[in-house]
């Protein structure tokens, strides 16, 4: 059986078609794009230019046959998709607008640092051991610290925020919220071509 | 301003379920066959939508009858044909479609254009 047929029959199984009528349709289908092959024609010879949409084709057909109803037929807007689109928007926003404030404030040289281990004061020489053991000497063991603890530099770790940020909302905006992009340029794109004849 | 192909949709879109018809009144066919008699009869559909949803249509419409019959050496088909009720809604469209034309003619008619296959 053909991608199209495939394609058909998923649709008719999405808008809840019963069984015997959806054989029915791609057998008859199945057939005629057979025939139309073994005379060197295309889809195209038998379906128009419905050959390149199956499901907008296999949902005119069943709404035309009256075994599902024209809303059924209509792509069902997910519920989940704008929420997720919203909160993404508003999520990569507050990143940009935050990691912009943070490079225009200039926090060039300071940094966000995770100690690993803790610098204790023993008799002798200064040593170091793993977190838990002894106290944390403070002040004067400053020097010390800023050579043992390991740390990211805010600056580019800003710019990387900045740079996933807008990357973030411009994917967005292709994607979803451009008016000729995703699902609205299915819609527009359907509506232009395809005619059902009905 | 509608474009060419834009016009030759719909001007087709109020006139392929008379076409339909007028092809079953040679006698039953099955989706395909109707396409190529269309073709023979100077009408194609390349370009344009399928004609399987107003079948769909005309036969809820009672317009047309169907029953499943074998073709040729292949499967079995689905037959449609037209019903008491289709044969008079042929002649009546194609009155229509008459009075429509002539109409449409008197007004077009002075306009010299060059007239595309």
């Amino acid at each position: 059986m053909s991608d199209f047929v495939e394609e058909c029959r998923r649709e008719w199984k999405r808008l809840g078609v019963p069984d015997p009528v959806a054989n029915e349709m791609a057998a008859d289908l199945t057939a005629d794009l057979q025939e139309a092959e073994a005379e060197g024609g295309s889809p195209e010879d038998v379906l128009g230019n419905s050959a390149f949409d199956p499901r907008r084709f296999a949902a005119s057909w069943a709404v035309a046959r009256g075994v599902t109803s024209p809303l059924a037929s209509e792509e069902r807007p997910s519920r989940w998709r704008p929420t997720v689109a919203i909160a993404l928007t508003v999520l990569l926003g507050i990143l940009t607008v935050a990691a912009g404030l943070a490079l225009v404030v200039g926090v060039r040289g300071r940094s966000v640092a995770i100690a690993t281990r803790r610098i204790v004061a023993v008799p002798g020489p200064i040593r170091v051991f793993p977190s838990g053991l002894g106290r944390i000497v403070p002040g004067p063991l400053g020097p010390f610290m800023e050579t043992q603890i390991s740390g990211i530099g805010l600056h580019p770790l800003a710019l990387l925020l900045l740079i996933v940020g807008v990357v973030g909302l411009a994917l967005l905006a292709v994607l979803y919220w451009w008016p000729w992009s995703g699902s609205r340029r299915y819609h527009r794109q359907r509506d232009q071509r395809s005619p059902s004849w009905n | 301003m509608a474009s060419t192909e834009g016009r030759r949709t719909q001007l087709l879109r109020g006139v392929l379920d008379l076409c339909l018809l007028a092809v079953m009144e040679e006698g039953p066919a099955y989706g395909y066959e109707m396409t190529k008699r269309l073709r023979a009869r100077g009408l194609s559909i390349v370009g344009e939508g399928s004609i399987y949803p107003l079948l769909g249509r005309l036969e809820r419409d009672g317009v047309v009858e169907t029953r499943r019959a074998a073709s040729n050496g292949g499967p079995p088909r689905k037959y449609y044909s037209l019903s008491r009720e289709g044969a008079r809604a042929l002649k009546a469209g194609v009155s229509e479609w008459q009075a429509t034309r002539d109409a449409v003619d008197g007004a077009l008619g002075l306009v010299k254009a060059e007239v595309r296959p």
